[in-house]
């Protein structure tokens, strides 16, 4: 299987001297085209940071960043925003919709950003929210929908592009565990059909769902290759 | 690849959402830009309103007529105040008889008088002037007579009293042959003149007119070395073709009689109809361009205040630009986003404005005696302006979140 994601050396430094923090340092890490891992790692260990180097949002300090073959260095700031829009969708843990916005609306922005024509951009995220069990609910604004579908609009806006891959942060770390396992459903849905999905998160529960976990700490991938059957409810008291 | 993605009917499609979201902030954002529009567009009409309504007088005057004015054309066109009296009763009779191209000529002075009917009071213009006043003037009278050369030669004791005068004085009762005072002297009024209404900030309406000879020995009382002295002179020329002629001969006429060699000596001077329509036009202009100035203050006001919100807009809504720049936004995107935003509220604030001010010209015709009308090319250029203002004072703003850093913008929580 050919690599989507490839870290080669990859350090994110903040600030300089006293202040200096390394949000990553020397990261290696391969992710396959079609795979489904999970991201996990104490609280400040970089997680997010990785994740953000991963999704085009962010220039690591040193290293090189491979992105589905084209080194990300080289790529200007609208360039990666292209990038974005098409190859990638986030979920994030507020979930960030727009609250002026009907659920279709929101779905159908990043085609509004990817220059396709209304009828299609209606059509298909109608598609995409029915993909997400909100087929009923296009009209809504997000402050008349709960938690739980206010996530599902968020995730059909993020494959409404058809991404190759699926960026989460925390996705059901808002969410309660009914919620959570309809979400990690769809997710499972998303990856058999085709779509690479990374995800942080902090449950063992959800990280279980996944075939692969990376362990982060102190801005250091300490195991690439973990598996999931490994995981337990001990593991995060480390 | 292009880096604008979104089209530009999305992008307004979109303003207009986010701005309708919030209804009561963008009113309030437009409400610089609105008492701005309104006061430009309805100042510029009051100037305009004046500036006809002068030039209306002026040109009521008939295009014959000449004045002539005691004083230096230098220093009376500076607004210098110092007027002298050198222009007397003969030299009116001078140029009625002298200057072939010249019609008629009236002589006019007027003092401050008391006039009392009985128990009735009233301040009032007293305005001495000769048999040839209404004919130069154009004017009329409602009863009776106007002055006679016999009451110039005998100084008669006769009043022609101005319209709204002659109702406020005697109200139902018939004026004609009354007696009133003027300054304590006893005149026997023998007409009313027609309404004439205000004419070159001269009130005839409420004023008394009485022979100028009877005026210097009465009123006056004294008279100066070379006779009666006046206020000015009005004279018609025959015709509009010998105007020119007329004021030429009449120049050399008061410089021989006045013993003047020199053109810079001159102790009077001429004016027709475009002089005095040129004079006008000067001074509503310059009143106009600053009412126009005065109100176009406002408007920058307003174009501050919506940079203002924007600004503040921007900040409050790092998350949102943090997540469109995430799915794929370009700088570009945003920083036209908030622009059309921007745009938006100052075009619409002008619109409205527009109305409120038309709405306002509206008023001020009913309050003010001129025409005042929004003219098309103050609409478009006020609508035009706060457009640009939008864009000028939206362009921080709106540069301030297309660089917002996405990642730092998602953060904010
Ligand atoms: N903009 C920044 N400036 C300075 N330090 C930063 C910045 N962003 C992140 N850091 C630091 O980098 C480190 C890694 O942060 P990161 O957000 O990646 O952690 P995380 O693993 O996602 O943690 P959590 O599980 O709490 O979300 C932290 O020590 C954090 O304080
Ligand atoms: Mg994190």
């Amino acid at each position: 299987m050919s690599s989507l994601i490839t870290l080669q050396n990859i350090s994110k430094v903040y600030g300089s001297g006293n202040t200096e923090v390394k949000a990553l340092w020397d990261v290696n890490l391969s992710i396959n085209k079609g795979d489904y891992c999970s991201i996990m790692g104490p609280s400040g260990s970089g997680k997010s940071t990785a994740m953000n180097v991963i999704g085009c949002l962010d220039r690591p300090t040193h290293g090189h960043y491979f992105f589905d073959d084209q080194d990300v260095a080289l790529l200007n700031d609208d360039t990666l925003a292209a990038i974005r829009n098409r190859k990638i969708g986030f979920v994030f843990q507020q979930f960030h919709l727009l609250p002026q916005l009907s659920a279709l609306d929101n779905v159908a922005l990043p085609m509004v950003y990817g220059g396709i024509p209304t009828a299609e951009r209606r059509q298909r995220a109608a598609n995409a929210l029915q993909q997400v069990g909100l087929g009923n609910r296009l009209t809504n604004k997000p402050s008349q929908l709960s938690g739980g579908q206010q996530q599902r609009v968020a995730i059909a806006r993020a494959i409404v592009n058809r991404p190759l891959l699926l960026l989460a942060d925390e996705p059901t770390g808002a969410l309660d565990t009914t919620t959570t396992e309809e979400v990690m459903k769809i997710f499972d849905e998303l990856n058999r059909g085709g779509i690479t999905v990374v995800m942080v998160t902090h449950e063992p529960a959800v990280a279980k769902l996944t075939k692969r976990i990376v362990w982060f700490r102190d801005g250091e991938v300490v195991n690439a290759h973990m598996s999931p059957d490994n995981i337990g409810y001990g593991t995060l008291v480390e | 690849m292009p880096t604008l993605q979104m089209d530009f009917r999305e992008s307004l499609k979109m303003a207009v959402k986010t701005l309708t979201a919030s209804k009561l902030r963008s009113s309030l954002t437009m409400l610089g830009i609105i008492i701005g529009n309104a006061s430009v567009i309805s100042m510029v009409g009051l100037g305009e309103g004046g500036r006809r309504y002068i030039s209306e007088q002026i040109q009521s005057l008939g295009p014959n007529i000449l004045f002539i004015v005691p004083g230096n054309r230098e220093t009376r066109e500076l607004g210098g105040l110092e007027i002298t009296r050198n222009l007397v009763l003969a030299d009116a009779e001078a140029i009625a008889e002298q200057v072939p191209s010249v019609v008629d000529v009236a002589a006019e002075n007027t003092t401050p008088g008391l006039i009392n009917f009985r128990n009735r009071n009233a301040n009032a213009s007293v305005i001495g002037t000769n048999p040839a006043f209404l004919s130069v003037r154009n004017f009329t009278t409602d009863q009776g007579r106007f002055i006679s050369e016999l009451d110039m030669q005998r100084t008669s004791a006769v009043a022609i009293l101005g319209n709204s005068l002659a109702e406020r004085l005697f109200e139902e009762q018939v004026p004609l042959g009354q007696s009133l005072r003027i300054n304590n002297v006893t005149f026997e009024v023998v007409g009313v003149l027609a309404v004439q209404g205000s004419n070159l900030g001269v009130n005839y309406d409420d004023a008394v007119m009485i022979p100028i000879t009877t005026q210097a020995s009465r009123i006056v009382g004294r008279t100066s070395p070379y006779g009666i002295q006046v206020g000015f002179i009005s004279a018609t020329a025959r015709d509009a073709e010998s105007l020119q002629t007329a004021e030429f001969q009449i120049t050399n006429l008061l410089r021989l009689r006045h013993g003047i060699t020199r053109p810079e000596e001159d102790d009077f001077f001429i004016q027709n109809q475009d002089t005095l329509l040129t004079i006008a036009d000067t001074i509503t202009s310059a009143l106009t361009l600053m009412l126009a100035a005065i109100a176009s203050i406002s408007l920058l006001v307003g174009g501050i205040g919506i940079m203002n919100i924007m600004l503040v807009s921007v900040r409050e809504r790092t998350q949102e630009i943090g997540l469109r720049k995430a799915i794929g936004a370009s700088q570009q995107d945003i920083l036209i986003q908030f622009l059309i935003e921007a745009i938006i509220l100052s075009a619409a604030g002008g619109i409205i404005g527009t109305l409120l001010g038309v709405g306002g010209i509206g008023l001020l015709s009913l309050l003010t005696p001129f025409e005042s009308s929004a003219s098309i090319s103050v609409i478009v250029m006020a609508v035009g302006v706060s457009g640009s203002i939008g864009l000028f004072f939206g362009v921080i703003p709106a540069r301030q979140a297309a660089k917002l850093d996405p990642i730092v913008a998602l953060r904010s929580i």
